[in-house]
Formats: structure tokens, sequence, C-alpha cells
């Protein structure tokens, strides 16, 4: 460990015992949402800590608890990992209230992501809505890394209004991208506005989807799942090849306490990330 | 298997041969009803009882318990250490025992949790026979016997038990603290006849004929409304359960705010806020959704997932549910397709 990572290693014998990482840049998206950078500070760990895109972590913030949250960087940027995160709630608020330099636990990664090396080869279709882009965030860049080992690219992600659009300095680069079909949408347009407006389901009448060569992302607010799901069934595209993210509350990570029951499974180990075919099976859970 | 006969009269001499190296937890009398207790003196262990209020879960996964220590002013974070002082469960019911092996499969395979494996290790486990009440439903289940998951098993044969040994440890303690003797054709017979009252006995009749398939196939039937109106999410279903696992994790604060413990406390999916996330979304926000998922994850998750139901027949819920929510009234109205 070099000298100014003096922060106290914990010796994680436990499954729920967090590292500590230090948070080593915060910026702010939107009103709601900041990136966090996190760096965990034993030299060991952090080396050994890899990820598949669309998994999650369990963030602590000491006195104050637990939440799960999605990686959004790709697992190609090493040695730190970014955390789009919402002020909404306990743990979440105290996240927001920290500052460059401090401290915080974390664990994992947990769960199941995309299965991005079988994606490879194909074309790609994601899809998110308002804050459903953090987990997509991950597979985007990491889709980005390696962009010769697959085909088109298609993103369409919608937002409520133009405030609310995360990453959108990025975003807004990219639009004048050839390898790179991103398409943002928003519900209440303002004067700034030059997008497209509407729902993230009206693109559809703008893309073309080869079938039987598509592999397709979603993730989004629990009410948009079915809706976007129908417009790619419609494009012919195969249930075992649409992917979905849920959010739950996954409380311990590692299909122990039961809070992230989905159907007769849990979102921690069986997913975050589901196909639509398993989705389908899974009582309740779109 | 290999078998003893241990004399009933020699029972206080076990007991008290274990308490010079073990804990001895057992069933003693709490006014009129049963719970598993420290024994202080082997005259308090009470092998005739029907069911305790409480399972025996609380031995390997606490109602509370710290997982780590934090010190919010130099930032430290200790680990708790595990405490497994060495127990013995004197007198589960094969319900009970069945019941433990469901919860191994939980804790003890995927991520292994280290203090339940460290307490299941360090406790030896007795059963012994019961004769099943008005609420028992074991046998729907196949929970009413059980071959595996014990040291030793006794089984009442009227002066004296028919012990069958599980495990090397279990014919060890036995050896060490008490005399038993062979076992000869007579109490074979014995056990047989105990048996077969035994699998007579049952007064309930729960009907599990293809309940798996019926929790997906009658997931939007009306009976849940139904339950759902009733139940007041009061969670002593979850918490007199055996199988019941599941836990929250939450942090305190000491009063001077200057350090503080994560402790892990057993939780329950009837509670309102159980399935809720950020944002004000709470995926089973109503009663009978909650009522439904303690079912269907019970029937058909658990079995998905670890091979076998999530439910071993004790009763416990329903002599514990204020509103008569019973897996009998359950399962009989998903069964005939109404509430009865």
């Amino acid at each position: 460990m070099s000298g100014h990572e003096e922060g106290h290693v914990c010796s994680c014998a436990t499954p729920y015992h967090p590292w500590q990482a230090r948070i080593t840049s915060i910026i702010d998206l939107t009103e709601k949402e900041k990136l966090f950078e996190l760096r965990i500070i034993d030299a060991d760990v952090r080396e050994n800590f890899t990820f598949d895109s669309g998994q999650f972590i369990e963030l602590s913030l000491f006195g104050v608890g637990e939440a799960p949250v999605s990686i959004s960087s790709a697992p190609s940027k090493q040695g730190f990992i970014e955390l789009c995160v919402r002020n909404s709630g306990d743990v979440t608020g105290a996240l927001h209230r920290k500052q460059c330099g401090d401290v915080v636990g974390l664990r994992g990664p947990y769960g199941r992501g995309f299965p991005f090396e079988e994606m490879k080869g194909h074309d790609i279709l994601l899809v998110a809505g308002g804050l459903g882009i953090a987990p997509l965030k991950s597979l985007i860049n990491h889709i980005h890394d390696e962009r010769h080992e697959f085909g088109t690219v298609t993103i369409l992600y919608g937002s409520r209004n133009p405030s609310e659009v995360l990453f959108r300095q990025q975003f807004d680069m990219w639009k004048h991208r050839d390898d790179f079909n991103l398409i943002l949408t928003v519900d209440q347009p303002d004067e700034t506005w030059d997008g497209e407006v509407g729902l993230v389901t009206k693109l559809f009448d703008r893309i073309d989807v080869n079938p039987d060569n598509t592999y397709g992302a979603i993730c989004g607010p629990p009410v948009m799942y079915k809706y976007v799901i129908e417009e790619m069934r419609k494009k012919q595209m195969d249930v075992d090849r649409i992917y979905v993210s849920f959010e739950r509350r996954m409380k311990c990570g590692v299909g122990k306490c039961g809070h992230c029951g989905v159907g007769h499974q849990y979102a921690c180990t069986d997913g975050p990330v589901f196909s639509y075919w398993e989705a389908m099976n899974l009582q309740g859970a779109i | 298997m290999l078998f003893r006969i241990l004399s009933k009269d020699h029972v206080p001499d076990l007991v008290r041969g274990l308490a010079t190296e073990y804990e001895v937890i057992g069933p003693v009398a709490k006014e009129d009803k049963f719970v598993f207790a420290p024994i202080a003196d082997a005259s308090q262990l009470r092998l005739d009882y029907d069911t305790t209020l409480l399972p025996p879960k609380r031995w390997f996964l606490p109602n509370e318990e710290r997982l780590l220590k934090f010190d919010l002013a130099d930032e430290t974070v200790t680990g708790e250490g595990i405490v497994a002082p060495p127990r013995v469960l004197f007198g589960l019911h094969a319900c009970d025992v069945h019941a433990l092996q469901l919860m191994d499969k939980v804790f003890l395979t995927g991520t292994v949790d280290p203090y339940y494996e460290a307490r299941r290790a360090a406790t030896v486990v007795i059963g012994v026979s019961c004769i099943p009440d008005g609420e028992c439903f074991c046998n729907a289940f196949d929970a009413g016997e059980v071959h595996r998951g014990f040291d030793m098993f006794l089984t009442d044969i009227g002066d004296s038990y028919y012990v069958s040994l599980g495990s090397v440890r279990g014919a060890e303690i036995l050896d060490r603290y008490v005399e038993t003797s062979q076992v000869d054709a007579e109490d074979v017979a014995k056990f047989q006849r105990v048996s077969r009252a035994f699998v007579e006995s049952f007064s309930l009749d729960v009907d599990a004929t293809q309940l798996p398939v019926l929790m997906d196939a009658k997931y939007d039937d009306p009976i849940w409304e139904e339950f759902g109106e009733k139940c007041l999410s009061c969670g002593a279903c979850s918490i007199v359960c055996p199988t019941c696992y599941c836990f929250d994790v939450v942090d305190r604060i000491s009063p001077d705010g200057k350090s503080g413990e994560r402790v892990r406390t057993w939780d329950s999916c009837q509670f309102k806020d159980f399935a809720a996330v950020a944002h004000g979304q709470n995926f089973r926000g109503t009663r009978a959704s909650r009522v439904r998922y303690r079912y269907y994850h019970k029937q058909l998750g658990h079995l998905t997932k670890y091979k076998r139901v999530l439910c071993v027949g004790c009763g416990r819920c329903a002599r514990a549910c204020p509103t008569g929510i019973t897996p009998a009234a359950v399962i009989g109205a998903l069964q005939k397709g109404a509430v009865q």
C-alpha cells in the first residue's frame, strides 16, 4: 500500500464485512444524482476486485446502513469503480453529504450481470429509463472498450426532462458518433432541448432491428419494462435474448436475508439481470 | 444405522453427563406451554412436551446478532468474533430436525454464513419422538420421520427410548455418559408399533398434492385477497416458524455518536416495508401480496432453489396466527378453490 492511503484495513473475515474505500471524485450529474468514484483502500483487495457489467455492490455508510448500488463504470476500468447514486434514502443521502477523500464501506460484487461474452458478435439494443441508465452505463462503457466485437449498437434513453438526463455531457458528444446510434428523449422538453420528445417506446419507430442477431438490455422504472418488451417483441426479438435488470431490496447480497425475493428467485444471487424468458417465469416481476 | 436402548430412568444421567461439557438446551415448561431453554437441572427436561412456542432456530440464528463494530471518529471497522459455545439441543421433534436441515441449505451452501456454520458445528442435536396434536401436519410434507441431521434420535417405546445413532459424536456421547443396552427383537417390534401409531394419529388433513404447481396456476386467485383482508401483518407466523430465516441488517450508533454496531435481526416478509426500495416503490405493498409471497416462497421458491419445500408442518404458525390464517386453511382453499 502506498503511503498516502493510510486507511484502516479490515480483515473481512465474514461475508458481511465491508472493505473500506475512499471517494476519489464526485461529479454532480443532476440536482439529485451524483457520480462517485471509489477506490478500495486495501491494495490486494483492490487488485483482485473484478466484476461484470450489471452486478452491484453493497455500499456502507457506517452508522446509517447499507444499500445495494449497481456499478456504472466498465469492468475494464481497473482500480476504481463508479456509482451513479440518486439522493433518495438514508444511505444514499448520507453518501451525498460525503466529500472527496472521505471513506465509505463496500462489499461485493454481487449477482449476475449481463451476458457480455454471449452478446459479442451481435447487434445490441439498450433501453434505459431515468436512473436505469446507471447499470447500463457499465455495459455501454464495456462495449465501447471492445467496440470491434459488436455489430450495430443502439442506445435509447428516456428521461422526464432535460435537467434529469444523466451523463449528458458524454452523451451530447456521442450524438455525432457513427458507431453508436444514441437517441435521447424526454417527456417534458424545455427551450434548450433539441432531442426527441415522448416516451422511450416511441423511439422504436426510428430504429431497425435484425431480430436474428440482436441482444437487448433494459433497465428503468418498474412500469417501463412491459412496454419496452412489447416493442422489442414487435421487432421479433427472441425472449431469451432480451435482458432486464431489476431493482430490489438486496440487503445481504448473498442470498440469505430474503428481502430481494422476486417470484421464486432472489434478485441478489439469481439476478439482478434476468433474461425476459426467466422474468416471464417470475411471478410479479414485470 | 446403529441403535441402542436407553432406559427412561437413565435420561437424567445423560443430561448431567452432557452438562459437564455442554450447555444443555431442551424443552421446559413455561406456564401451560413449553419453550426451549437452558436446562439447569435434569428434572426440568420435558421430553413429553407437545410443541414449543418458538422453534430452536434462535440457537443457530439468534434473534439479534452483532456483525461488526465501527468507530466513527477514526474510521475503524472491527468484525465481531464468532461465539459458538459447545451446546446440546436435547429433544427436537422430527419436524424441527428437518427444519434445521432446511436452514443448513440456506446458510451453508453458496456463500457460507460463518456464524451459523460455527454454531451448527458446535451443537449436538438429540431428537425425540412425539405425538401429533390437532395442528400438526408434518406428514403432509414428509417431515414426520427423520433419518439424518441428528446426532441421536430417541423414540419413546414405553419404559425406554429406542435410540438411533446418527453420528460418531452421538455414539461417543451415549457411551461416555450413560448405560445403554443392545436392541432385541421385542424392542424393534415396539418401535414399529409406536411408529405405526404415530402415522395413524394425525387428525388434520392437509392436501399437498401439486402445491408447487398450484402456487403458479392460482397466483391470481381471489383467495389471496380474502386472506389478505384477515392478515394483520404482525409477522407472528415467521417468528415462530422453524424455517423462516429472513433477517434485516441495521446500524446502531452509541449515545455519544462516536461508535456503533451493525446487527442483524429476525425479520418477516409480512412486514409492510420488507420489499420496499427507494423512491417509494414497494413490490409487496399489500397484505394479500405478502401473505401470498410467504406461501409462494415456501412451496415453490425454496423448492426450485433447494429441492425441498420450506415447510415441515410443525403447526406453530397455525397456533400463533391471531386471525386463523393456517396452512390447513390456505392450502385447503387452494385445493378446493374457495376459502372454507
